[in-house]
């Protein structure tokens, strides 16, 4: 069986205005990825990373050419449309784990439902089931500033889960992790990856996550410098 | 989607706390200012209504002309008969007669020799007729400091701190010095039957009532009076039921060229109170709307602030698939639950003040010396259904607004921008 592309990158360039002329952080970036891909941009700080990965999550667009992410151009969707797709469809990891200081375990990962107005029996069971997922399930009813490092990771690899995204976007998840907890998340969204078919997009320059990665996408200054396959499961299965 | 919201202000201290402290103080003073002008305001026109101007009164032009003088050579002369066609014409009124006089209070020894004197304003009622209500629309019962009010001809009641002054007490005599409706001197004796505090400055001042008939006889004004006054029977003054009546009275002297006519003023057109009144309405609508500007400037800042703190929230918000429209919609969702709260809370505040001020009252005899307006000594607040809304809405309105303002940095910027921006 062969797997559909779900994003196709298209000639992509990226242009920042820096004083009176432009920074290009893309340059003419051709890519394509496949469902349930578990995939990496790697390169040095600087190199396009970012960028490229908020063009996928429809967080930015393209300067020029063509984004296509599960059949929709990112350049044509409206503020509402990029939204939908970001609550429907993809999740997100940051470097930092980002959750909402004010609100417990269960309510961070609960967010993304509640945006969707999913009944809150179903929204429990999903949030239960998540928090199982990366083995956090006692710690429903924490605030994240009781959490450790590792275990914040976790419950915001629980809250990109939890809807059953067809794409996680995980944006140097390890930057602040130590090796074991770096271990313990990356052997988590394998997991997850194998069990739901999710596809997974790194950015990362941490040796360990690349150890995962059956693609490994080199950046260097904006444009592709490799694109290197590791495993073949991303081709065929 | 609510209950997320409410839980994050309740929960995170430093986003609600400084608002809700601002819109509770805004809403309280408010409250507060709005219930004490009213009180102060409606007092002062009760008072004056009670003590002077009716809520109708009649006069002769002449004696309107000169009303500060107490001008009785101007007087009303068959007041009888007026007064009858009063009643029969505005049957919903009460109508009642009165005669202002000024004149000296002498105070003899027992060999008639003069031990103290001062000046009086005399107050001339239908006390000993107790279905005018004259004694109690002025509250003698109650405002009496010693003894009891006349019951028979030849008795007076007297300022309580006049007759301090002069040593007078209930049962001693005095003697009144003053001139008739036609100008000669006139002099009469009256027993002391009782003092009187009015709390009311100009009253309190020199204060001597008497039975009208005996001021009659006294200043030779047989059938006449200074004023007939009209009350409705409601209790109430109703601005344009009076000015009707007035109208209604005054057209058929309109042909009248007699100095003489009676015609009828309203109590709004007395004592510029009609002026006074609208100063009042000025003067709330003036404060709330500095209350509720200043509530939005400080709390556009604290939304500033809040915004801010809260840029990494947001961020993640966005990342998560909230539009960044709905983002700012509940931006202001929580402005109104935070504006709400603090408006409940000035409220209770604002009311519990009120309450306490209407009861308790604030003395401000000490400004009233030497005044010559007819203000209450005590001013009261009143507590009004009014006041549930006129603090509220300007509350949750000033939350609402400055957060509008504060969050319109969010809404005008692009998703990509923001993003960066909120990135850590
Ligand atoms: N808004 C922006 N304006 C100007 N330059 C930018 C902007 N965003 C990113 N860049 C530049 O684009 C390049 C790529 O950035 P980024 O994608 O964040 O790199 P990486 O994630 O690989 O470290 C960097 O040189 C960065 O300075
Ligand atoms: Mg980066």
């Amino acid at each position: 069986m062969t797997s559909e592309t779900i994003i196709s990158i298209e000639n992509v360039f990226k242009r920042y205005p820096v004083g009176d002329g432009e920074f290009t952080a893309l340059k003419d970036i051709n890519l394509q990825f496949k469902r349930s891909e578990f995939a990496g941009l790697v390169g040095p700080s600087g190199s396009g990373k970012t960028t490229l990965l908020n063009i996928i999550g429809s967080l930015d667009s393209p300067t020029e050419g063509r984004a296509m992410v599960l059949g929709k151009n990112i350049s044509e969707l409206s503020h509402r449309e990029s939204a939908w797709l970001r609550n429907k469809h993809i999740g997100f990891i940051f470097q930092v784990y980002n959750l909402l200081p004010v609100y417990t375990v269960f309510e961070n990962v609960e967010f993304a439902l509640l945006l969707q107005n999913i009944p809150a029996d179903e929204r429990k069971k999903a949030v239960m089931k998540a928090l199982e997922w990366v083995g956090l399930a006692d710690m429903a009813g924490k605030k994240p500033d009781k959490l450790s490092g590792g275990e914040g990771q976790r419950v915001a690899i629980a809250r990109a889960m939890v809807k059953k995204p067809e794409i996680v976007i995980a944006d140097e998840p390890s930057a602040n992790l130590d090796a074991a907890n770096t271990h313990a998340i990356l052997k988590t969204m394998k997991k997850l990856n194998e069990e739901l078919g999710t596809t997974f997009l790194f950015s990362t320059h941490d040796e360990k996550v690349m150890g995962y990665l059956e693609r490994i996408v080199h950046l260097r200054d904006g444009y592709v410098e490799q694109d290197e396959i590791i495993s073949p499961k991303s081709m065929t299965t | 989607m609510i209950k997320f919201l409410l839980k994050g202000i309740l929960r995170d201290k430093t986003r609600s706390l400084l608002p809700i402290v601002v819109v509770s103080i805004g809403v309280m003073l408010t409250i507060a200012l709005s219930a004490y002008m009213k009180g102060a305001f409606g007092d002062m026109i009760d008072q004056n209504a009670r003590f002077d101007t009716g809520h109708v009164k009649v006069m002769t032009r002449a004696y309107l002309e000169n009303k500060n003088q107490m001008p009785n050579d101007l007087a009303l002369l068959g007041v009888d008969s007026l007064a009858q066609s009063l009643r029969q014409d505005f049957p919903d009124y009460q109508w009642v007669q009165r005669i202002r006089f000024g004149g000296l209070i002498d105070v003899p020894d027992e060999n008639g020799e003069s031990k103290g004197q001062g000046p009086a304003s005399g107050m001339a009622i239908d006390l000993l007729n107790e279905s005018s209500g004259e004694a109690k629309r002025l509250n003698i019962e109650t405002s009496l400091v010693s003894g009891a009010l006349p019951t028979q001809s030849g008795e007076a009641i007297i300022g309580h701190d006049f007759a301090e002054k002069l040593g007078l007490k209930v049962g001693d005599e005095i003697t009144y010095f003053g001139s008739t409706m036609n100008g000669s001197m006139t002099f009469q004796n009256f027993k002391i039957s009782g003092t009187i505090r009015f709390g009311a400055a100009v009253m309190d001042r020199g204060a001597v009532v008497v039975d009208i008939t005996d001021a009659q006889q006294m200043l030779d004004m047989q059938d006449g009076a200074g004023e007939i006054l009209g009350f409705s029977k409601l209790n109430v003054y109703d601005d344009e039921q009076a000015g009707r009546m007035a109208e209604k009275f005054n057209a058929k002297y309109a042909g009248d060229s007699d100095e003489f006519a009676p015609v009828m003023l309203p109590l709004k057109q007395q004592n510029n109170l009609g002026e006074w009144l609208d100063y009042a309405d000025m003067m709330s609508g003036i404060f709330v709307f500095i209350f509720i500007l200043a509530m939005s400037i400080v709390l556009w800042n604290t939304g500033l602030l809040g915004g801010l703190r809260r840029y990494q929230e947001f961020g993640i918000r966005l990342a998560l698939g909230e539009p960044k429209g709905r983002i700012y919609r509940n931006l202001i969702l929580e402005a109104v639950l935070i504006g709400a709260i603090g408006s409940v809370v000035g409220t209770i505040l604002g009311m519990a003040i009120s309450y306490y001020v209407q009861v308790v009252g604030i003395d401000i005899s000490g400004f009233l010396k030497n005044s010559t307006m007819l203000m209450p000594s005590v001013l009261r607040a009143k507590v009004t259904p009014e006041l549930f809304y006129i603090g509220f809405i300007p509350g949750v309105l000033a939350m609402v607004f400055g957060n509008m303002l504060s969050g319109i940095g969010i809404y005008k910027r692009e998703t990509a921008r923001l993003f960066k921006e909120l990135e850590v």
